[in-house]
């Protein structure tokens, strides 16, 4: 087991419901210091609540939580200025000016770099005199990120960052956290439905199915050994029965595409020697690889 | 600058790795030539900071760049002869491609050979640039 100076994020078989099912049934998750993680899901998976918990503005109803070593939920704010936190929902009063809002963040938090936010705020175009119900849905987000990355926290948890958000607005972000991670060896955990934004900063993706973490894993190893192998010219007919641990099988007339995870024994040389056929293999793209992996996996909502 | 897809199957690393590795066997980046901070390389590619410091320590482990601590990362001296070698790894990929492309169509080596031939010809009168071989 690592300590928690290597794992800045980790929850343990935790456990949570809402008057009602379970939202989180022994979910699991660490995430390595200086990591971006992706955490990925379908709606109504459960990130929010375990993003949510991870900022202790919820308690596990069993299991344990440790962000930079502390438990969240019961720690002080001397523990807590570490860890940055942006909601899914904007939770500031819709006439406040974005001045006040800036001000108590400046209040709260010791390490709260206020050249830094004045810097953003410039970038993204907004004026610390406008009101908060007065900008648009994306400028809120905007005002969200700045607020939770503007005390250069250790770790930083994102809900949905991109949701409303324009392109150029997403990559402006992106690149924030990036320079973040640059500059204070922050570790990154953000949810997200847009899976380019994966893949452009992301080296190590989660998905969530049904309130448990299902797949964690570096997206290079993911790529590097995931590949669709489309098989033809087969010598001795269409092999009717599908490869053992294989993804997904389609068969035409002439032919067969399978989708499978590439190993030292199992290549595309290998199969097209194990069915006497020719094969050629692509590598797929994060976005294949979620279908190809929730179809396997049973991802569920 | 190196171009780099996110949304390819070719991992952000690979990509990067082979690009920075086709410049070093091209000469474009000579022997001793220092290569961008892990810092810098990072900011300007906008991508996550392992991931270019995953394609120094690859780069490292096969001898085409050595590190000295503290003060940056260099393109390493190498044999011609390693070069050589490593060129040729380096072009593997397309010429597998390529015969497996002309079995497919039914073209043989004679054929094959005569039309690299003509490519060859053609491009070395154009005033000798050299093709990418993307």
């Amino acid at each position: 087991m690592m300590n928690d100076d290597e794992i800045p994020i980790l929850a343990q078989n935790v456990r949570r419901a809402y008057d009602g099912p379970l939202v989180l049934r022994d979910f699991s998750l660490s995430v390595k210091k200086g990591s971006i993680y992706g955490f990925l899901g379908r709606n109504g998976s459960g990130k929010t609540t375990a993003l949510r918990m991870l900022a202790g503005l919820i308690k596990p109803g069993s299991g344990e939580v440790r962000v930079l070593g502390f438990n969240p939920f019961t720690a002080g704010a001397a523990e807590r200025q570490w860890l940055g936190y942006m909601s899914e929902k904007a939770t500031i009063p819709p006439n406040t000016r974005l001045r006040s809002v800036l001000n108590l963040g400046r209040a709260l938090y010791p390490t709260w770099d206020a050249a830094l936010v004045d810097s953003l705020l410039a970038k993204y175009g907004l004026s610390p005199r406008r009101r908060f119900a007065a900008l648009s849905q994306g400028q809120q987000r905007l005002v969200g990120f700045v607020a939770a990355i503007a005390p250069r926290p250790k770790v930083l948890l994102l809900d949905e960052p991109a949701a409303n958000l324009d392109v150029v607005a997403r990559r402006e972000i992106l690149d924030d956290v990036l320079a973040l991670i640059r500059d204070c060896e922050c570790t990154v955990l953000f949810s997200t439905h847009i899976l380019s934004d994966v893949e452009r900063v992301a080296d190590h993706i989660g998905i969530l199915s049904n309130g448990s973490l299902r797949v964690s894993e570096s997206l290079d190893s993911l790529k590097d050994s995931i590949r669709q192998v489309h098989c033809f010219g087969f010598k001795n007919g269409i092999p009717r029965e599908d490869l053992p641990g294989s993804f997904r099988t389609v068969r035409t007339r002439e032919d067969l595409t399978v989708t499978l995870r590439t190993d030292a024994t199992l290549t595309p040389e290998s199969l097209a020697q194990h069915w006497s056929c020719q094969c050629e293999s692509r590598a797929l793209g994060l976005e294949d690889i979620f279908v190809e992996l929730s179809l396997n996996q049973g991802i569920l909502p | 600058m190196f171009l780099l897809n996110p949304t390819s199957g070719v991992p952000l690393y690979l990509q990067l790795q082979q690009q920075l590795q086709q410049r070093i066997l091209s000469g474009q980046l000579p022997d001793g030539a220092p290569l961008p901070s892990v810092r810098e390389l990072s900011a300007q590619l906008h991508i996550n900071p392992l991931t270019v410091v995953k394609v120094y320590q690859n780069l490292e482990k096969t001898g085409f760049v050595e590190t000295r601590r503290g003060i940056g990362s260099f393109v390493s001296h190498q044999s011609p002869a390693l070069r050589m070698d490593a060129r040729r790894r380096q072009i593997g990929p397309a010429i597998e491609q390529l015969v497996v492309e002309a079995l497919h169509l039914g073209l043989g080596q004679e054929e094959i050979q005569s039309l690299l031939a003509e490519k060859f010809l053609q491009y070395q009168s154009q005033s000798g640039t050299k093709p990418n071989d993307e």
